[in-house]
């Protein structure tokens, strides 16, 4: 063997990619050749320090509900005729809603009423999916006076939007959000980096007091005030959200239609 | 009762979700774009998984990833419509989370990832694939729709470019 064949063959020779002739030929070669030798100290050098030092990423866990619940979604959805039978589609969508985590599983099919099971769950998902990167904020403002009419036209009421930075809880910002089939707003308060948010849209019925409840790790605050429902999502403990909540009353009390 | 086909695409293809998340790191070099990258390849192979019969599930889910990738960055710029200006509170940096089985220092390593961060891209994929991922060639060359013999000869490249970079040149004697 040639010392140009030789070099040619040292990557595949190194990858165990190569059959076994060819492979006691570069051997072979490689025994009487400091040259191709060299080479290939190179080469393996190189490999191990590529197998040592790149980072491998793991997957962040809230990728993963995201593709599940977009795996869910996409379930409910028709899709193109091509793709499937309604039978396989009733079946698949069944077989996921019950393998997927079971809270992110139902958003998009359902509709609010009051604080049932699915709303609750429908919020969870959608706070959930606004930690995403650049999922959190449409308006990014600290100033209730950018933020409250920036909804102007875009949601059927006008959002509360208290300033409550003196109490530790900081306004970050507005967006749209999607909650049983109609567009909401989003307010966005943080307090040392745990984000809140507050959901709200028109809902007739009278007015109720907070009432929590718990779920994977989040607390959700809902009420209803002046027909508006309110709904607070948070990582925070149910001492400080609880806090926030009655700030957020107190300081929201104008919420209008 | 989840169909056969379910349980076929969460068997064969969710578990290679971290292999996929760091195929679009490398490729596209942030976070957040890899992140939606993958969402999207992922609901496009759920889409697609009729079409999947045999060969290596990981290929053929990266392959797509790697397309994924490839119309993402081609458009990126363009419809970008809100603007994240909080991205630091909404995960912390994932390399904390990275597996760090090795002994090579931290100051190596990061001047590893900046090298072949710096490669042409159809040398940076083949990297990624061969030294992190371990595929095969014949894999790679389903991954990234070339030759065997292209896939050699890119790694044979990439892997000169980056002994330069890295000073694991061994000097004549």
């Amino acid at each position: 063997m040639q010392c140009a064949e030789c070099l040619d063959l040292l990557n595949p020779y190194h990858d165990g990619e190569l059959l076994p002739e060819e492979l006691a030929e570069v051997r072979d070669h490689l025994a009487l050749c400091p040259e191709c030798t060299r080479a290939y100290d190179e080469l393996v050098a190189t490999s191990h320090l590529l197998q040592d030092g790149l980072v491998r990423y793991a997957a962040p866990d809230v990728l993963n509900a995201r593709i599940r619940s977009a795996l869910a979604h996409e379930d409910a959805t028709p899709l193109r005729p091509a793709f499937a039978s309604p039978r396989w589609l009733r079946l698949a969508a069944a077989g996921l809603l019950i393998a997927v985590t079971s809270s992110l599983a139902t958003w998009g099919t359902v509709r609010v009423r009051g604080a049932s099971r699915t709303a609750r769950d429908e919020i969870l998902a959608t706070h959930v999916r606004s930690l995403m990167p650049g999922h959190l904020m449409d308006v990014a403002s600290n100033n209730q006076h950018n933020v409250k009419p920036w909804f102007n036209g875009r949601v059927d009421l006008s959002p509360p939007v208290p300033a409550l930075d003196s109490t530790g809880f900081v306004l970050d910002g507005g967006r749209l959000d999607y909650v049983g089939g109609r567009t909401v707003a989003a307010i966005v308060y943080l307090r040392r980096q745990h984000v809140v948010n507050v959901f709200s849209w028109p809902e007739a019925g009278d007015d109720s007091d907070p009432s929590v409840v718990t779920t994977q790790g989040y607390h959700l605050v809902n009420w209803r005030t002046g027909g508006v429902a309110f709904w607070a999502a948070s990582d925070l403990n149910q001492t400080e959200l609880s806090e926030f909540v009655a700030l957020f009353r107190h300081g929201g009390a104008e919420a209008k239609r | 009762m989840a169909t056969p086909q379910v349980e076929r695409f969460e068997a064969l293809i969710m578990p290679h979700l971290d292999d996929a998340y760091t195929l679009a790191r490398y490729l596209l070099r942030d976070e957040h774009d890899a992140q939606d990258v993958v969402q999207d390849a992922a609901l496009r192979a759920y889409r697609y998984f009729d079409g999947y019969r045999d060969g290596d599930p990981r290929a053929w889910f990266l392959a797509i990833v790697r397309n994924c990738g490839l119309t993402w960055q081609r458009r990126r710029r363009h419809d970008r419509l809100t603007v994240p200006l909080v991205a630091q509170h909404a995960s912390a940096p994932d390399e904390s989370r990275a597996t760090d089985a090795s002994a090579v220092e931290r100051s190596d390593r990061e001047a590893i990832n900046r090298a072949v961060a710096a490669l042409p891209e159809e040398f940076r994929e083949v990297v990624v694939l061969r030294e992190l991922q371990g595929m095969p060639y014949a894999q790679i060359s389903t991954v990234v729709g070339v030759p065997i013999g292209t896939v050699m000869s890119r790694l044979s490249r990439a892997r000169k470019r980056l002994a330069t970079m890295l000073g694991t040149t061994q000097e004549a004697s």
